[in-house]
């Protein structure tokens, strides 16, 4: 495993750590970006660089710093103190950890069988974009009209609450 | 690194979306578990991709229109999350009870 990867990895954890810990709602978003970039490396040592230019731009770029105007346009929405209860928290770790330990239980005895394909025009932003307007075209145009519609309805139902 | 690490790391980052989903009590915490569990997907279909898919392409789309839907979502509950905070000054979900029956 080469150090960039590692230093990928060790990313992705402690940005998630950070970002399901923290109580200051501003600083578990950072850390949900950390947590973005490393998995933004993993898809450049996974051979797909534009996905992970995508990553980076419209996780780190667009989504985290939309939650960041969130917080910040309504004052007290990330400071105002929620109490952490433990009880509460025991509760949530016993079935998220409990469904990993399954799961890590599986992965560890399964195969995974496959011919993979590691022809560099198959992989490259050319072949994507190929794909996406011939046989993918149905996921092409369905995404911009759930964009479209998200966006009309973000607007709107932002807005509607104002004028009351 | 092999897939079966790529896939333990990915279930990793899934259970622990799951955790703060349901540890939070912050609605915008919640939104940051979700995220976190579509990235865990996202990173998931992009190792089976390099490991095991004949045809690349495949892959990549699927992650691509979950980059998409991730963002429409955020917007979205974002967008929800305002509203329901101007209507009672709270984002707190033990206070959000109007739906419960």
């Amino acid at each position: 495993m080469s150090i960039a990867l590692a230093s990928f990895v060790v990313l992705t954890i402690a940005g998630a750590l950070l970002s399901v810990t923290l109580r200051n709602i501003l600083h578990a978003i950072f850390g949900l970006g950390v947590s973005l970039l490393g998995v933004a490396g993993m898809f450049l040592y996974l051979g797909s660089p534009f996905l992970a230019a995508m990553e980076v731009l419209i996780y780190v770029g667009g989504i985290s710093v939309a939650m960041v105007f969130a917080v910040m346009l309504s004052q007290a929405l990330g400071t105002r103190d929620i109490p952490h209860e433990p009880g509460r928290m025991v509760a949530a770790a016993i079935p998220s950890f409990g469904l990993f330990g399954v799961l890590a239980w599986i992965i560890h005895g399964a195969t995974f069988p496959g011919s993979p394909n590691r022809e560099p025009a198959a992989w490259s932003p050319a072949a994507m974009g190929h794909a996406l307007l011939t046989d993918f075209n149905l996921v092409f145009e369905t995404l911009s009209i759930v964009l479209l519609l998200a966006i009309a309805g973000a607007i709107l139902i932002a807005k509607r609450e104002e004028r009351t | 690194m092999n897939l079966h690490g790529f896939v333990l790391l990915s279930s990793l980052l899934f259970c622990m979306g799951i955790y703060a989903v349901l540890a939070r009590r912050n609605l915008i915490g919640m939104l940051i578990g979700v995220e976190l569990m579509l990235n865990a997907a996202s990173l998931s279909f992009m190792a089976f991709n390099r490991f095991t898919a004949p045809d690349p392409v495949i892959g990549q789309v699927v992650v691509l229109f979950v980059i998409g839907l991730a963002a429409a979502e955020a917007a979205i509950a974002l967008s929800i999350i305002l509203a329901v905070y101007r209507s009672r000054r709270s984002i707190d979900v033990e206070d959000v009870t109007e739906l419960v029956g």
